[in-house]
């Protein structure tokens, strides 16, 4: 019997990832905020190199210098600096309210440090952002895609404000309503960051995850696990009770653990596989991490 | 139970302590929230199970060894009902046990697990168990006769073999004489401490005789006092055949009634006749069988009581009192006085156990002869050929023949002669001697030597010296030739005796040597008589046992021979068969109506309260369970040491 959404809620427990506003400030400063390139290639100030001219180019960007010098026709290109919205989409399921004991905090706290952080960088470079949640109750709202400094307050309070709920297993719709709007209003060029576990979404999650990577958006997800999830370092018998979906396994961890890692890794492979192909990445992260790395990561992938 | 006993035992509770700890280390596995438990495979939890196998078997070794702490703590207090020597400055003991195994013990023991006897026979085993180096031990078995099982010895492990030897009978009880001869067994031993020990339920069909243990020179212990107690037990004496009719005979121990019981006479289970038991305390009651009923039935008193083996009894031909046929001539033989022949009044004087029956002359059929043991004849005109084949049949069956020669046995007619007993004809004629020989004669008639002086016969039978030198001379005339003679005849006798009873011939038959003389007759006439049934007990005696076999209900019986007489004592109720010179016969041990009271006899006080020994012994059983305990730990370590081995197998 799965139990209702309201009832797996649970408060968000920060631990030592508090308070969010100066921690993902401390974050979004370890990591180096510079410029990204824009997607979009044409009229522009910083030469970008050649190509081969295609019938329909523009004629002014034809490169007569190395017509005349190799009798080949070369396209010059320049690279055009724009802003490229940041779509943030949190997982706030049951599951990620989860804190281990070797973990600072919850895995939704750990995520919303890493949003915060992100979300002070792209504002920095004057990029919007807009934050969305999967799960989380009636009561969690995302954020609208805006720019400046406002926003980032909205954000951090939204997110300061995040409860984890709900059951993607049981409410397949559940990841329908986070990712439609993306899929709808996001702009080509946009950056598409989902913070999840992977544990609890439903089955074809990530291809549709991955199909959000359309029309020049990239799409990174970061696996944010608890160190128990991977590690499983539990001893002897326990039972496990799943926060989503009501599932009770008793186990000797002993004997299980690395039939249990070997799940995990070909859930990540799979995840890794679809994303990959799709143009995407997925990072593995766990809580006990210094979220500078992960956001880092982040960072380094979208350049 | 003294307090610091039962606090030592109260540690026992303790092993609750394992079994919670079990429980606890049992419960339900820890419940942790997990997000990926679907990803976790439900592998069957392998470690639990095998720690709930160890850990059933490391509960039960805990248990033990705190229920073995529990033990030890106690032990030094630990009392267990058995019987034991108590010893008074650790001197060595000579003991005399005194196992009752008569038909009374046969009765059921406490709640009917067993009976007396194996319970006192459990309780020999326990006395000779607490003996030590250096202790005598004799044992006396109290079933009648009192018999000795075991001498008086120090090796223990022959006492232990003669318990087990000794098995239950159904003789009568003899305690005065089991006893004595037990005091008898230790009187002579180097021992200071010399006890004798009854193992008895003290039924001995006497329970208003003097207390047992009243005499303070030998110290007396009864010990079991749960053997002693009354009960209702009934029984077939006796079940004798005559013709169509059986008359079976009852007897009931004090207070039992065999109302509401009945006798059936049975062939297997076929029933045959049945008729009810006569009311009170016993008695006879008489069945009528048909025409056809078939030999070797069973009276059985259906319904139970106390003693089950005293219920049921073989059928035999009707058996009185042993019986002597006396053959005489009332006319010339009768005293002057009138009445019976002097020779029946003579037997009749003597008082002895035996009947009296006068027959005209000797059967013409050995089969008429039966039931008698002896045969006696006042100068028989001599014997046709029938009564000779009857006579001499009966004589070699062991019966026993006096016969008086006068002169109507020296004038036989032509074809009647004395055989078996003289091959030849007798004479008579004058003598010259006076009396008897005043030496000479048998023990058994030395007495009539006197009194037979001067006999004032003046004449006698005069023997052939083929028939006289055939004869062993028991008393002679005083010019040597035999007055009484005896020649045996098979496994009987036959004595012959030169005067006849007539008072007008001799004053052989007014003298009191006459009485000894039909005394000593009748003694081997009634030893020589083996009767068909016999009191339980009581020796069958053969005078010729050379080739005899007795086999019994527990299979062939030990032969006890004197000389050329065999004797078997029957030790069970029941049927035997005897086997003597080819010739089968059955014959029966029947109980002891005494046997059926069961009320206890008295004992005195000094020898109820058990000074000499103790049935709750203190036995210190501390090393027996220490060793225990040693056990049970080692146990643990190798459990635990193959516990550990496990993985690394796995591995």
């Amino acid at each position: 019997m799965t139990a209702p959404t309201s009832a797996i809620r649970t408060a968000l427990d920060w631990g030592g990832l508090a308070p969010l506003r100066l921690r993902s400030r401390l974050v979004a400063e370890g990591v180096y905020a510079g410029g990204h390139r824009s997607a979009r290639h044409g009229a522009g100030v910083e030469f970008g190199g050649h190509r081969e001219y295609a019938p329909g180019d523009d004629l002014r960007w034809l490169d007569r210098r190395s017509l005349l010098r190799h009798e080949r026709l070369l396209v010059r290109q320049f690279e055009t600096e724009t802003d490229r919205a940041l779509r943030v989409v949190v997982d706030a399921t049951a599951s990620m309210g989860y804190r281990g004991s070797l973990a600072p905090g919850a895995k939704l706290a750990f995520a919303a440090v890493v949003a915060a952080a992100l979300a002070r960088i792209a504002i920095a470079n004057g990029d919007p952002v807009g934050l969305t949640f999967i799960g989380g109750g009636e009561r969690v709202r995302g954020v609208p895609v805006s720019g400046g400094r406002e926003a980032f307050e909205r954000m951090v309070a939204t997110l300061e404000s995040a409860e984890a709920g709900g059951d993607a297993t049981v409410d397949e719709r559940m990841l329908d309503r986070a990712l439609g709007g993306i899929a709808r209003a996001a702009r080509r060029g946009s950056i598409i960051v989902v913070l999840s576990d992977l544990l609890d979404l439903p089955e074809g999650a990530a291809d549709r995850i991955a199909a959000m990577s359309s029309r020049g958006r990239v799409v990174n997800v970061v696996q944010t696990l608890d160190p128990d999830e991977a590690r499983l370092p539990f001893e002897g018998t326990v039972r496990l009770r799943a926060l989503e979906g009501g599932a009770v396994v008793e186990t000797d961890t002993d004997a299980t653990r690395d039939k249990y890692l070997a799940s995990l890794a070909a859930l990540q492979s799979a995840w890794e596989r679809t994303l990959v192909a799709r143009g995407g990445r997925l990072i593995r992260c766990e809580t006990s991490e210094d979220p500078v790395r992960v956001v880092r990561a982040v960072v380094e992938a979208v350049r | 139970m003294s307090f610091v006993t039962v606090l030592g035992l109260a540690v026992a509770l303790f092993v609750a302590v394992p079994y919670l700890a079990h429980r606890l280390r049992r419960r339900r596995a820890d419940e942790r929230p997990f997000a990926a438990a679907h990803l976790v495979p439900p592998a069957p939890p392998r470690a639990r199970r095998r720690s709930r196998l160890e850990d059933r078997s490391l509960f039960a070794l805990r248990a033990a060894a705190v229920v073995a702490l529990a033990l030890l703590g106690a032990s030094p207090l630990i009392r267990c009902s058995r019987l034991s020597l108590s010893r008074e400055g650790g001197a060595s003991v000579a003991l005399a046990i005194v196992v009752d195994d008569s038909m009374s013990m046969r009765a059921a023991f406490g709640s009917g697990s067993g009976t007396r006897f194996e319970r006192a026979l459990r309780g020999a085993r326990e006395l000779v168990g607490s003996a030590r180096e250096g202790d005598a031990i004799a044992i006396v078995l109290a079933g009648a006769p009192a018999r000795v099982a075991l001498a008086a010895t120090s090796d223990l492990g022959a006492a232990r073999g003669a318990l087990d030897a000794i098995g239950q009978s159904d003789r009568s009880t003899d305690l005065d004489g089991a006893i004595a001869m037990a005091r008898a067994l230790v009187a002579q031993l180097p021992q200071v401490d010399r006890r004798v020990v009854v193992l008895s339920d003290l039924a001995d069909g006497k329970p208003d005789a003097p207390q047992l243990g009243s005499d303070p020179s030998a110290p007396l212990w009864v010990a079991l006092p749960e053997l002693r107690g009354d009960a209702a037990d009934c029984g077939i004496l006796a079940a004798d055949r005559a013709s169509l009719r059986v008359r079976v005979t009852i007897a009931c121990g004090h207070g039992a009634t065999t109302a509401g019981r009945e006798v059936t006479l049975r062939i297997g289970d076929k029933i045959l006749a049945r008729a009810a038991a006569p009311a009170g305390n016993g008695g006879d009651v008489t069945l009528t069988l048909t025409a056809d009923a078939p030999d070797g039935l069973v009276a059985r008193l259906e319904g139970t009581d106390a003693i089950a083996q005293d219920d049921e009894a073989l059928v035999v031909a009707e058996a009185a009192a042993p019986a002597v046929a006396v053959i005489a001539d009332s006319a010339e033989e009768a005293a002057a006085t009138g009445g019976a022949p002097i020779v029946e009044q003579a037997l009749a004087a003597l008082r002895l156990d035996v009947a009296l029956r006068p027959i005209p002359a000797v059967p013409e059929r050995a089969s008429d002869l039966q039931g008698f043991v002896g045969v006696i004849a006042d100068d028989p005109p001599g014997f046709t050929p029938e009564q000779r084949a009857a006579l001499a049949e009966f004589l070699e069956q062991g019966g026993e023949a006096l016969i008086a020669l006068g002169p109507r046995a020296a004038a036989a007619p032509l074809g009647a002669t004395l055989e078996p007993v003289l091959a030849h004809a007798v004479g008579w004629g004058e003598m010259k001697a006076k009396g008897a020989r005043q030496a000479g004669a048998v023990a058994a008639l030395s007495d009539a030597e006197r009194s037979l002086e001067e006999l004032g016969a003046h004449a006698s039978a005069k023997l052939a010296p083929e028939d006289a030198s055939a004869f062993t001379t028991l008393l002679s005339w005083d010019d040597g030739t035999p007055l009484v003679a005896r020649r045996a005849i098979g496994r009987g006798g036959a004595w012959i005796v030169t005067l006849p009873f007539a008072v007008g011939t001799s004053d052989l038959t007014l003298r009191p040597g006459f009485l000894t003389l039909l005394d000593a007759w009748t003694d081997e006439a009634r030893a020589l008589a083996v009767p068909l049934r016999i009191d339980v007990g009581q020796p069958w005696t053969f005078a010729s046992g050379a080739d005899l076999a007795v086999e019994g209900p527990r299979g062939p019986l030990a032969i006890t021979r004197d000389g050329s007489l065999a004797r078997v004592a029957p030790p069970l109720v029941g049927a035997y068969r005897v086997v003597l010179a080819g010739n089968a016969q059955t014959r029966v041990a029947a109980p002891i109506a005494a046997e059926m009271d069961l009320r206890p006899r008295a004992i005195s006080p000094s020898a109820a309260h058990g000074a000499l020994g103790d049935t709750h012994a203190a036995v210190d059983a501390s090393w027996a369970v220490a060793l225990f305990l040693l056990a049970l730990v080692f146990a643990e370590l190798v459990i635990r040491v193959e516990r550990a081995r496990r993985p690394q197998a796995a591995t």
